[in-house]
């Protein structure tokens, strides 16, 4: 049976730095959850807090609403890849899985059968007597991944566990490692500083930066509607731009100098608030564009901007461009029949308003209608 | 979180095991060296005493000269040798190899009696080189005869760490030197040179530590010419006239100076470092013409002359001798029937026996300090790795002195036993087989030992299950060099011998100084032979043949 996690205003603290402070968070039983962040953010360090390589300086982990702050890593019933596997060298990949049934005294009748079995699922039955030093990274990542599902561990944690392989197997292991997950049925919780992984595996992301969760949402609520400005750039590639909201009777418009675009995905409530804050009738934000949220024109309203080059990718076109102010801008656009705009053509860029994100201008707080809470939650929906 | 476990439980008794032979003996030492044993006041007199006498402080200057002109041949030897045999193909270079590390792991001092074979008063070589020109050369007694086995016995290790060096210099870095404009000569004196300096400083200041407190090879070939370790030896064991207080006032300032030497050696090694892995590296060439001769030339005349010594005791051992001096001229087994088949040939088992007790316990207490120190740092562990490093720089006599001085009265009562022997072997040997260890343990990433955990083993049972079968075939190939060293082992050896734990090096050390040259020369080819059979066991395990030691 699948195993919920709550992380309930966590501390950890080296010496007298303070890494986490006042982290909270629940994960669902038998959800596939990503921490991602960039280096030195704290997931990792969460992830050993979780299973209790770090200690807790304050706060609660319980798993199946039972506190584990307290009880020694190798009572904990986790199972953890790591990110260079750990794979032990002097032991066959039999023996490797086995390691963990035998701690368990389980009889070696049932070990075999298990063993055997759990191998079937990651697929390298066959390689069951090789010594680790005979495989390749992704059938030693099949091994770590078997020895650490076949305890049955009520939950089951990676660390960044395809970091060491190459581009091509790391699309392949995560394919493999999502099926696995989902035939297991297991909780499990997953770091990685890569977006796309993280985007392809997950059921539910956590966004971590300074220790801080900045967002957690389903991978497409996360891309499509990133809390803050961090969030939005760290996710995919976001250009920023500073404009103004005025409101024209119910309406808001969003204001970039000459080219104004009505908008209809404002939050009326937040906006106000934050209107009143700054006091001005022209209210300051900050606006994210991803480069597919853009159209490009020859004419009419919209963006000055000048193509200094082009990169032709088959499905989507990249242009650069620079603006009338000396920003640079990248745009995507679909690749249609005809010709490729020439560099140095003057164009116009208009933003696609129902797509585009637009923050306070600290860039800290989302004003968009959330349909899903900072949490995950999706708003008014079943699971609130 | 920090609570006593059974880490804590070893780290207390193997802290305890080093306060007992190693601080406390030490303690006495320099206790002694500053109080007057009539009315046990503070006194300065034992160091005024030294400093104010020529007769003591030359002692002094004799072995700086000594050093550092063995030191500067011993690299100048050493350092050509291994760049001649790193960039040219040489026939044999195997084998050159193999012979350059076997003189370098026989005890100086059997180097210092076989060149007495050779080259003093009645030596085979200046026998021929006086009837051959008429001339009566005195033999190298003195000065020149210890530079000159010092200089032989050390470059090895010179050898070693320069070669080692040249071994991770990719050969990429002398292709851009030369694509850059250099010459071969301007890349070796602009690139290698450079490169390699951190190691050559290394190996040079260890050679200097090693040879500065050796007291073998100036005792037997020093004659008139006394320097610092025996003027040490012959205060504390000597017939006439020893004082225990002076001599350990002579233990405190040669053991002040290597303390210096190793803080010197610490400080240079951290500033000139640089982290080179050759990914492609320096391939052998080909020499060509009169450079193939001369490289020819060195390499065989220097691995000949290295290997003389052992060839000389070796073929010494089958001589048939009168009284053991004066060679008949034919050649016989007398001398293992004197020695190896004798009776009395107690010497040959203790050797074995006090090797294989000291090497189980440095190999057990070597794992479990590496792991303590490496992976559960602490306050007691940091203690513990500062101890267990300081019999790196305790010449042997000096611990010798120290560990006969703390258990020769009182609770415990240990000199004479064999037990104190296998101390002072262990406790010289530890901090070698620390250092390698814990190179071994960084090896192995720490989430190896969290997988474990995570599984469900015990931090105990994943350290045995896990840590000590991954460190074992490092560490039992570092206890092979560790065995060769501790068997000819003979500066504390003969301080804390009695005639029942007499070992293979005292035997010779006490049968040379007795002139009877064909039982020394039989218990030389004893150990020499098994030196080399251990070796090549450890090449055999590590298909390896880079050797540190």
């Amino acid at each position: 049976m699948s195993v919920s996690i709550d992380i309930d205003n966590v501390i950890k603290k080296y010496e007298d730095t303070t890494v986490i402070n006042g982290l909270s968070l629940r994960i669902h039983p038998g959800e596939f959850f990503t921490l991602l962040g960039p280096s030195g953010c704290g997931k990792t360090t969460l992830l050993r807090m979780i299973i209790g390589f770090n200690s807790i300086e304050g706060g609660t982990i319980k798993v199946d609403n039972k506190v584990i702050n307290n009880i020694p890593v190798n009572k904990r019933n986790m199972g953890m890849v790591f990110q260079n596997y750990a794979i032990f060298p002097h032991m066959s990949v039999f023996d490797n899985v086995a390691f963990g049934l035998k701690q368990r005294q389980v009889p070696a009748a049932e070990i075999e059968k298990s063993v055997v079995e759990i191998l079937d699922v990651v697929k390298i039955g066959h390689l069951k007597d090789r010594m680790p030093t005979q495989l390749s990274g992704g059938q030693q990542q099949r091994v770590a991944l078997a020895r650490a599902i076949v305890i049955h561990p009520q939950v089951l944690l990676m660390d960044e566990p395809l970091s060491n392989l190459d581009a091509k197997l790391r699309v392949e292991m995560r394919n493999a490692i999502k099926n696995i997950q989902q035939q297991v049925g297991i909780t499990t919780v997953y770091v990685t500083h890569d977006q796309e992984e993280a985007l392809a595996v997950s059921d539910r992301i956590a966004v971590m930066n300074d220790g801080v969760i900045q967002q957690v949402g389903s991978p497409q609520y996360i891309y499509q509607r990133p809390a803050n400005r961090f969030v939005s750039t760290f996710i995919g590639l976001s250009n920023i731009f500073k404009a103004v909201v005025r409101k024209d009777g119910a309406q808001h418009i969003l204001s970039f100098g000459k080219y104004q675009v009505p908008m209809q995905t404002l939050d009326a409530a937040a906006v106000t608030k934050y209107a009143e804050s700054c006091g001005a009738a022209d209210i300051p934000v900050t606006v994210a564009v991803r480069p597919e949220e853009f159209t490009v024109h020859m004419d009419g309203e919209g963006l000055d901007a000048v193509v200094n080059y082009s990169v032709f990718l088959g499905i989507s076109t990249h242009y650069f461009l620079t603006m009338t102010d000396g920003q640079e801008v990248e745009v995507i656009t679909p690749s249609d029949v005809g010709r490729i705009i020439p560099n140095n053509t003057a164009v116009k860029l208009r933003v696609e308003a129902e797509r585009i994100n637009v923050f306070t201008e600290d860039g800290m707080q989302s004003l968009i209608i959330q349909t899903e809470d900072i949490n995950g939650r999706r708003i008014g929906g079943e699971d609130a | 979180m920090k609570k006593p476990n059974i880490w804590t439980g070893f780290t207390l008794v193997i802290l305890c095991f080093f306060l007992l032979f190693v601080v406390y003996p030490l303690f006495l030492i320099m206790y002694q060296s500053v109080v007057d044993p009539e009315t046990h006041a503070l006194t300065f007199d034992y160091f005024t005493k030294f400093f104010g006498r020529k007769f003591y402080w030359s002692t002094l200057v004799n072995s700086f000269k000594v050093t550092i002109c063995a030191t500067l041949l011993a690299a100048i030897i050493g350092l050509p040798m291994a760049y001649v045999l790193r960039s040219f193909k040489i026939p044999y270079s195997k084998y050159v190899n193999i012979l350059i590390v076997i003189s370098y792991l026989s005890p100086p001092f059997i180097g210092a009696y076989a060149w007495i074979q050779l080259l003093g008063r009645n030596g085979f070589i200046t026998q021929l080189i006086n009837s051959l020109f008429g001339i009566q050369f005195g033999g190298i007694y003195g000065f020149a005869g210890i530079v000159l086995v010092f200089s032989l016995q050390s470059f090895p290790l010179i050898y070693m760490y320069v070669s080692g060096a040249l071994k991770n210099l990719d050969s990429s870095l002398n292709e851009a030197a030369e694509s850059l404009g250099c010459n071969a000569f301007q890349r070796v004196t602009q690139i290698i040179l450079p490169l390699v300096m951190p190691s050559l400083l290394a190996g040079s200041l260890l050679v200097f530590m090693r040879v500065f407190s050796d007291f073998g090879t100036p005792m037997l070939i020093g004659e008139g010419f006394k320097t610092f370790p025996v003027l040490i030896y012959t205060q504390f064991m000597g017939e006439v006239s020893t004082d225990d207080h002076f001599a350990a006032a002579l233990c405190v300032i040669v053991v002040v100076i290597t303390l210096f030497l190793f803080f010197l050696q610490r400080m240079v090694a951290k500033r000139y470092s640089y982290a080179m892995t050759a990914l492609k590296p320096m391939q052998p060439v080909q020499a060509k013409g009169s450079q193939k001769f001369f490289a020819y030339l060195f390499v065989f005349g220097v691995a000949f002359i290295a290997m003389l010594p052992q060839l000389t005791v070796i073929f010494t051992s089958f001589l048939e001798t009168v009284g053991g001096a004066v060679y008949t001229g034919k050649f016989s087994l007398m001398n293992y029937e004197n020695t190896l088949f004798s009776k009395d040939n107690i010497s040959i088992f203790n050797t074995y026996a006090f090797g294989l007790c000291a090497i189980g316990i440095v190999v057990v207490l070597g794992i479990l300090i590496s792991y303590l120190t490496a992976r559960k740092p602490s306050l007691l562990t940091n203690i513990l790795d500062t101890l267990t490093m300081f019999p790196y720089i305790i010449p042997g006599s000096v611990l010798g002195i120290a560990l006969l001085s703390g258990f020769n009265s009182g609770v415990l009562v240990l000199s004479g036993t064999a037990l104190i022997i296998i101390i002072s072997l262990t406790i010289r040997r530890m901090p070698y087989t620390i250092r390698s260890s814990t190179a071994i343990i960084s090896q192995i990433s720490p989430s190896v030992e969290e997988a474990a955990i995570s599984l469900g083993a015990s931090e105990f049972k994943s350290f045995r299950k896990i840590m000590v079968p991954m460190m074992l075939p490092g560490v039992l190939a570092g206890a092979i060099m560790s065995w060769i060293t501790l068997i000819s082992e003979l500066s504390s050896s003969i301080i804390l011998y009695t005639s029942s734990t007499s070992t293979l090096t005292v035997a010779i050390y006490a049968e040379v100084i007795r002139s009877n040259f064909g039982n020394a020369a039989a218990y030389s080819t004893i150990l020499t032979l098994t030196s080399i059979v251990s070796l090549l066991i450890f090449f055999r395990l590590t298909h390896n043949e880079d050797v540190s030691v």
